[in-house]
């Protein structure tokens, strides 16, 4: 199975053709289903109409802005939270005191449903952009901190040593060996925590509504329009799979070294 | 009897020097708490944060009188129904996956695009279909683990001990026997490890659910009683709910201990 990424060596044609033939056959069947009106229209329109009303909402430009809206609070959030996490991953594994005092924080903080914790941002900080990027930033912290501690702890102490012994200071010691090798577990915890921060602003989005694709959707569901529905899913899975490979393909390029 | 207070005196601080150590340990949790009831009422209006006092006597104050008791084992049920459904299916692709490459041709694709969809986005989808309710929390649940535990349980499937393997087979064991009796027992360790990623997702997966599509649960209670300003409540639920998930993942991690004691 591969459902990381493509196979590189995908050569003969009927590889390529035993790969994607389930893809077509469901897409057929749904045509066809849709069309014949086996399934009633409003479970499962045909495949046309969802594209068409795909290419509607795109050429008007609405699904693109939802896409931008829902994509700036995401990253704005996931951004803030990765600043905030690898220093504090960081100075955990380094720190004392700082690993006293966040440890049991990260111990109770990390498993909380982040989720449930919507209505809290709703009343804390209303149902804006502002209040969906703090919820995004403290959502995603967790693990980018988490990970960001250990992959700091498992630093190679003879590295660290090493490093000492020829003098390095305490400045070049976090930015020329410890950042270095602590940076794939770090990108690790920004490779999870990406995913999240969609999920916590889509659901935020169909809870408070506000744009972005979360509510595009939830309007499809209010209004009856269920093309809209499927046709914003598509989108959602389109931008999943373009991050998902610009993720990888960060990693490759940041960690040629590893 | 000098010997024995000798003992005794030895003895004695252990469990103390373990108390006091614990406490050390937590003693920021409590700082935080401290620092939370100064700042409910006396720089933040105490409505919009209610002190943890009132929170736990709140959380005390509903389960005892049991109002939030239904709530919870309908949130229970969801969850487990859903883990329980990707476990079955999740393993048994994952399995049929790396034994047959057709099942592989059919899946792979399939797998690659849904991969990268959040699954909380399917919500709307899954009102479309099933309306408001338990089977479209039970369904979010399950999409949300499935992919995980597929890919446990299909790493683990392709890396069986090809040692292993050939032994049954030449000592005659046939295909059915094959898979029940070496390549599942095999597995059972990585699709472990499976659950225990897909529990957290699980829990957000179902308050997700709970929020947007549904009547009944926690994650309605939280929502109904943060619009209804009802905030002691709703900061209970919070608390009440995450407790569930971080014991429900102890809980698993123990088990699992127990019941791979053969690695």
């Amino acid at each position: 199975m591969d459902v990381m990424g493509y196979r590189a060596d995908r050569e003969s044609l009927v590889d390529a053709l035993k790969s994607v033939y389930s893809l077509v056959a469901i897409l057929v069947l749904w045509e066809v289903v849709g069309q014949l009106g086996l399934v009633h229209h409003y479970f499962l329109p045909p495949l046309s109409e969802v594209i068409d009303r795909f290419v509607v909402l795109t050429v008007s430009g609405q699904m693109l802005n939802a896409a931008v809206l829902t994509l700036q609070r995401a990253f704005i959030g996931l951004a803030i939270a990765a600043v905030f996490g690898v220093i504090v991953g960081i100075l955990c594994a380094r720190n004392a005191f700082v690993e006293w005092f966040f440890d049991p924080l990260i111990k109770i903080g990390y498993p909380v449903p982040i989720i449930s914790l919507i209505p809290v941002f709703m009343l804390w900080f209303g149902i804006g952009d502002i209040s969906k990027i703090i919820m995004v930033a403290v959502g995603t912290f967790w693990p980018v901190a988490v990970n960001a501690r250990n992959s700091t702890r498992q630093v190679d102490k003879n590295l660290v040593w090493s490093a000492r012994m020829m003098g390095t200071s305490d400045r070049r010691l976090l930015w020329r060996v410890i950042l270095p090798a602590a940076s794939p577990g770090i990108l690790t915890g920004i490779q999870i925590a990406m995913p999240l921060s969609l999920i916590i602003t889509f659901v935020f989005e169909m809870v408070a509504g506000g744009g972005g694709l979360g509510a595009l959707e939830i309007a499809g569901v209010r209004s009856f329009r269920s093309e809209q529905v499927y046709a914003a899913i598509i989108a959602i899975m389109l931008i999943g799979i373009a991050l998902d490979r610009l993720l990888r393909y960060a990693r490759e390029r940041l960690l040629a070294w590893t | 009897m000098a010997t024995s207070t000798l003992w005794e005196a030895e003895r004695v601080p252990a469990p103390f020097d373990r108390v006091a150590r614990f406490a050390f340990d937590w003693l920021p949790l409590l700082i935080v708490a401290l620092l939370w009831s100064f700042v409910s009422g006396a720089i933040v209006p105490e409505a919009i944060l209610p002190a943890p006092l009132a929170v736990g006597a709140k959380m005390w104050e509903l389960i005892v009188t049991g109002t939030v008791l239904p709530h919870l084992f309908i949130s229970l049920v969801r969850v487990f129904l859903g883990l329980a459904l990707s476990v079955v299916v999740g393993v048994a692709l994952g399995v049929g996956m790396a034994q047959s490459d057709r099942l592989e041709d059919f899946f792979d694709i399939l797998l690659a695009l849904t991969y990268p969809i959040p699954k909380t986005a399917l919500v709307p989808l899954a009102i479309l279909w099933l309306n408001v309710g338990t089977k479209t929390a039970v369904l979010i649940v399950f999409l949300a683990c499935l992919l995980p535990i597929i890919l446990n349980a299909n790493n683990a499937a392709e890396d069986v001990d090809q040692n292993l393997l050939w032994s049954a087979k030449m000592m005659g064991t046939d295909g059915r026997r094959l898979l029940w009796k070496v390549v599942f027992p095999a597995t059972i360790p990585e699709i472990m490890t499976g659950v225990r990623q897909a529990m957290p997702i699980a829990f957000i997966a179902l308050v997700s659910a709970e929020l947007i599509a549904s009547n009944q649960g926690i994650g309605y209670l939280i929502l109904t009683s943060g619009q209804l300003g009802n905030y002691p409540t709703m900061f209970a639920n919070i608390v009440i709910i995450s407790a569930v998930a971080f014991a429900a993942v102890r809980g698993f991690e123990e088990l699992r201990e127990r019941v791979i004691v053969w690695t």
